[in-house]
């Protein structure tokens, strides 16, 4: 048998074979023929020993170099292929196609307001305090300068556990419980939920309050003002303005209601020549209340005649419906989750 | 409160807008609500004179009018009214005109007659009550006038809202003081000279409660004639949204909402022994008020009596049997100041609040009762054509007594500040009304009579903060001061909270908060015990009259809520406190935090990428597992429960000795009231537990191992009632140090048989070497064997 021909021959034909092998398998099959322990050069090359010794050199060069060009023949073929199959898959891609969604989670908006007015409070140095939401008359009133028989206890609407004990109808006792287990200075901020015996359109009988309460060495009506202005800046924005509005309550005085620049329409009371919807056209909206701590309430709780303080409440269901332009008050508590799911997460 | 600015400028020549008084009266606490014009529909009806007035030809009552409106033609109107005369001077919508009740006035024809317009009774206009015939006008009224220039009407109404302690300003004349003061204007009150002509007429006045009636004092009247009020008043009235009725009642409504003084007359003649005493009622004692309602008094009720039984409750309402009738020729009138509390105690238990309760309640100026008796005798007198008697009845049992306040002038400067200064300071307390000793160090300042609200300094400050303005005071931020005693205390609850809703939100859960009451009956279906639950003692309904003792009943009525709405994976979860009662604590209840999961549903829909699937165990269970590690809590056991109130299968999760809560499926049962189709899937824990045990955990960094795990897979097969649990916890208790981890794989149930077979992947690892496979070979064949033998399963 001539080997030189047939060794000669090998590389057209793998060629030959390349030619037509469109997938891996085939170039596979083809490697296993020519290339393989068995194929077709190892078979050629298997006849070595039966050549004179002389001739055997010759052969062998010829064979490595028939083998090196089989190689970058198969390669170039595999590089193509895998070139192929990669343009045909990147044609495939469809970037449009939705992903793995994983569950949608929500904190209720509630929650997210609470938490940013205690965050910006937290920064600005108060601690958060908290008690009961069921609460004794003395906490709730009477240690707040609303004795029996109180008028402005019809202010507040209560719903009764017994005769003296009953739903807290604001976050305020617990600036009472605060101030009796510490002495001053103090700077807190109280989040909870509140009672109301009170449902309507605009009512729901259970709602959240943050109460603000710092007392010290003359801390006055104008840190009051710096306080909240700083704290209405870091929700509604730096431009914000607060306005003071006299007012009552029991357990301050002065007291003032506090309304802010109309985070809608700047203060104008309009946008795009319609009456703003948000402030109705007056250009403030009415936002919490606050004052200077009652000296009542500082005897109440023993506290020095030299201290002076202030507290704020506020609502945050009212801020939340401010700031999401929520209408309803009644869906924060129906937990719809169309409702519940468009505000964080 | 309701301000007819018209009639505030009676006692003060206040010149500029409702607005802008509006507006300034709200910054200094008097929060106007609302500007409201009562007559202004009365711009739009046109004076007319009626220059021929002929039988309707076709009808026996109605009338074919010509009606000079001021335009070039007659108006061709029909009316029915039987009054309607030629040469009246009357009121005409014409067409096109929308009338109070809503009534359009439209072109027509009433038999065949053309009518283009309609002359209006007083009714039609809003202006009374009375539809007897059309309003007529005075002789002198021109035709083609707006009604309402024409009509002496309080155009322009302030409703203002009073805050409680401001008493003095539930009366035209307190807000006029207030405006006077505000914009720097004289303020006086318009004389009414009382000439008390009549006879004198004694009437023995005793208080035999003079802590509940400070001072009664009353005139008799003679001679009157109960008749209308002329219009003014009535309209005046009907601007302050009170009821017209007659010219002795009100003249007394009149009064009180000029000089917040409430007033009440008495028929004279009903008045038995022609007497009063002032006293609480006996127990039990009936009593029928003006509004027909027989009311049961009890010893706590204030009430005036004559000589024999109770004609009125004080300060509250009258008495139907005294009360002013048309045929009342004598009055008795009243002028009293009663203790506050008093009243509110009487008006609250009736739930009867009035004009003259709600002022009782807040504070009267004791000094102006008597002028304000006399300045009604006048008015009911020359209104009545009766004469009022030269007798004033008096009986002061405790006279006003001005709190004298030693007030700092430095005071307001301090707590507001500001440096407003001391003559700021003194101008002001003039203003309003205190007489002020300015002496060294302290200024000696007397109350006025009409502000009970102003007793100490702080209410001193109040008074010049609020002139200053409270917004015009320069804000400036608090110095902190920060103590060590607080630092490095435990974490909030509320941060702690904050803390477990983020890893609820983050995994996908959604937040939901439910009301803290529900009703006894969701409770009663959850099975819960009765006893220990908190009522409410004035719920607002049955659905809302008990507080929750587990968080469950809130998150089923929010998966109700949703099931309604269509929704059909629901994975909610909700942070609250559940109430029980506890007679050790102050409140009589003890307050958990708890937090709820609720599971219904799909897991996912079957959309791209997902296959559906319903929520099952593992679910729940794999989120719970999730929770304690992100808390580093360790491992949670699951300890199967039996007879729990509504959870079946129910699991108890434990946490080294304490138990943190507990899980399972709501059953189907209690399901199905709350619309629920599929397993709800839910679980309670105590976040208090929760809180304590994170609070103890240290996190150690644990070093990272040098050598490389190998892995083996174990199929151990039981009977049905082989668990996980026990397979786990027999391999753990080999106490194999190689073994790292224990995975549990599969489940396999071969159809037709009893077989479980549940696979395992062991992690073996060495802390100082690399395993050889023959080594771990031998480990798991020993785990194996153990298991055969400690379970009787097979591998």
């Amino acid at each position: 048998m001539d080997r030189i021909p047939a060794l000669e021959s090998l590389a057209p034909e793998l060629q030959k074979g390349l030619d037509q092998a469109s997938s891996f398998e085939a170039l596979e099959a083809l490697r296993i023929e020519f290339l393989g322990r068995k194929g077709r050069l190892a078979d050629i090359m298997s006849t070595l020993p039966n050549l004179p010794p002389e001739e055997r050199p010759k052969l062998g060069q010829r064979a490595n170099v028939v083998k090196e060009e089989m190689n970058r023949l198969f390669d170039e073929k595999k590089a193509a292929l895998t070139a192929a199959r990669e343009a045909a898959s990147l044609a495939r891609f469809d970037a449009s196609l939705p992903g793995r969604a994983p569950w949608k989670g929500s904190l209720h908006p509630d929650t997210l307001i609470m938490e940013e007015i205690c965050s910006i409070f937290g920064r600005l140095g108060f601690d958060i305090a908290q008690g009961p939401e069921v609460e004794i008359d003395h906490y709730n009133f009477e240690s707040l300068n609303m004795p029996p028989e109180h008028p402005a206890r019809d202010m507040q609407d209560t719903l009764y556990i017994t005769d003296s004990i009953l739903m807290r109808t604001h976050t305020s006792p617990v600036q009472v419980r605060t101030m009796l287990k510490e002495k001053p200075p103090l700077a807190v901020v109280v989040p909870g939920k509140v009672y109301r015996r009170d449902s309507d359109l605009t009512h729901t009988p259970m709602f959240h309050q943050v109460e603000g309460l710092m007392v010290g060495h003359g801390i006055t009506m104008a840190h009051l003002r710096g306080l909240l202005t700083a704290f209405v800046r870091g929700v509604f924005g730096p431009r914000t303005e607060v306005r003071f509005r006299q007012s009552f309550f029991p357990f301050t005085e002065p007291s003032a209601e506090v309304d802010i620049s109309c985070f809608l329409c700047g203060g104008a009371g309009h946008t795009d020549g319609e009456t703003c919807r948000v402030c109705k056209g007056t250009g403030w909206v009415e936002i919490l209340g606050c004052g200077m701590v009652d000296p009542a309430v500082f005897e109440a709780v023993q506290y020095p005649a030299d201290v002076s303080g202030f507290a704020f409440g506020l609502g945050v269901e009212r801020i939340a419906m401010l700031k999401y332009g929520i209408g309803d008050l009644r869906m924060f508590f129906e937990n719809d989750l169309r409702f519940l799911t468009q505000f964080s997460y | 409160m309701l301000l007819p600015l018209s009639w505030l400028r009676e006692f003060t020549p206040y010149e500029g807008s409702a607005e802008a008084l509006g507006d300034k009266l709200t910054m200094l606490g008097l929060e106007l609500e609302e500007l409201t014009h009562p007559f202004a529909h009365l711009a739009a009806i046109t004076t007319g004179h009626v220059v021929e007035c002929t039988m309707h030809p076709d009808s026996d009552h109605l009338h074919c009018c010509k009606v000079d409106v001021g335009g070039e033609a007659l108006l061709d109107i029909v009316c029915g009214a039987p009054n309607v005369a030629a040469g009246q001077k009357v009121c005409v919508a014409t067409v096109g005109t929308v009338l109070p009740d809503g009534t359009k006035i439209k072109k027509s024809k009433l038999r065949g007659q053309p009518s283009h317009g309609m002359i209006c009774s007083e009714r039609e206009l809003g202006l009374s009550d009375d539809h007897t015939g059309i309003m007529v006008l005075p002789e002198e009224t021109k035709a083609g006038q707006r009604l309402i220039d024409v009509l002496d009407v309080d155009s322009d109404v302030l409703d203002l809202s009073i805050t409680p302690n401001r008493a003095d300003c539930l009366s035209v004349l307190g807000l006029a003081r207030e405006t006077a003061m505000a914009f720097h204007l004289p303020f006086a009150v318009p004389e009414l000279p009382l000439s008390a002509k009549g006879e004198g007429c004694e009437v023995p006045i005793t208080i035999d409660d003079g802590d509940g009636c400070f001072l009664y004092a009353g005139r008799v009247i003679t001679g009157l004639t109960v008749a209308p009020s002329p219009a003014k008043i009535r309209y005046r009235l009907k601007a302050c949204n009170v009821r017209p009725i007659s010219n002795i009642v009100d003249v007394t409504n009149y009064i009180l909402m000029e000089c917040g003084q409430p007033l009440h007359a008495f028929d004279y003649d009903a008045l038995q022994g022609g007497e009063i005493h002032v006293r609480r009622a006996h127990e039990n004692e009936p009593f029928v008020t003006l509004d027909g309602q027989e009311r049961i008094l009890t010893s706590r009720d204030l009430c005036i009596c004559d000589a024999r039984r109770p004609v009125a409750l004080a300060g509250v309402m009258g008495g139907l049997e005294s009360e002013i009738t048309a045929t009342t020729k004598r009055v008795f009138l009243e002028s009293a100041v009663f203790h506050p509390g008093s009243i509110r105690k009487t008006s609250r238990r009736l739930g009867l609040s009035s004009e003259s309760s709600f002022r009782f309640e807040r504070g009267i100026d004791q000094q102006r009762t008597i002028w304000a008796l006399d300045r009604a005798c006048s008015m009911i007198a020359s209104l009545g054509g009766g004469v009022a008697s030269s007798t004033l009845n008096a009986s002061e049992a405790k006279p006003f007594v001005p709190a004298k306040i030693l007030y700092d002038p430095s005071s307001a400067d301090e707590l507001l500040g500001v440096g407003l200064g001391k003559d700021f300071a003194l101008k002001v307390l003039k203003g309003i009304g205190c007489p002020v000793e300015d002496t060294e160090p302290v200024w000696k300042v007397t109350q006025p009579s009409w502000r009970p609200d102003i007793t100490r300094s702080a209410d001193l400050v109040e008074e010049i903060g609020r002139v200053h303005g409270l917004d015009n005071i320069a804000p400036v931020l608090p110095p902190m001061e920060f103590s060590l005693d607080r630092s490095g205390r435990p974490e909030s609850e509320f941060s702690f909270w904050l803390r477990v809703r983020h890893w609820g939100a983050g995994l996908g859960l959604n937040e939901c908060i439910n009301y803290s009451f529900v009703g006894q009956k969701d409770l009663d279906a959850l099975n819960l015990p009765a006893e220990n639950r908190i009522a409410i003692m004035n719920p607002l309904s049955s659905d809302q009259n008990v507080l929750r003792t587990t968080i469950a009943p809130g998150l089923l009525q929010s998966l109700r809520n949703n099931l309604a709405q269509g929704a059909q994976s629901i994975r909610l979860f909700e942070l609250a406190h559940v109430f029980s009662k506890d007679e050790s604590s102050e409140t009589g209840a003890v307050e958990t935090g708890m937090l709820g999961i609720l599971l219904h549903g799909l897991r996912n829909e079957d959309i791209w990428p997902f296959t559906a699937a319903d929520f099952e165990y593992s679910d729940l269970r794999g989120l719970v597992e999730h929770l304690a590690s992100f808390l580093h809590l360790g491992t949670v056991r699951f300890v199967p429960e039996e007879d729990h109130p509504y959870l079946v299968p129910a699991v108890r999760l434990e946490l080294g000795n304490a138990s943190i809560g507990c899980m399972g499926r709501v059953r189907p049962e209690i399901a199905d009231i709350y619309l629920a189709q599929k397993p709800v899937w839910l679980c309670e824990i105590d976040l208090e537990e929760v809180k304590r045990l994170a609070e103890s955990v240290r996190v150690h960094f644990t070093p990272l191992p040098s050598f490389p795990p190998v892995r083996r897979d174990i199929t151990v097969i039981g009977d049905a009632s082989l668990t996980v649990g026990a397979v786990i916890d027999a391999i753990r208790a080999q106490k194999n140090p190689l073994i790292e981890d224990i995975a549990f794989v599969s489940l396999y149930e071969p159809e037709g048989k009893t077989d479980k077979h549940l696979s395992f992947r062991l992690t073996f690892r060495h802390a100082k070497k690399t395993l050889k496979d023959s080594e771990v070979d031998k480990e798991r064949t020993n785990v194996a064997n153990k298991l055969q033998s400690v379970l009787g399963v097979r591998i």
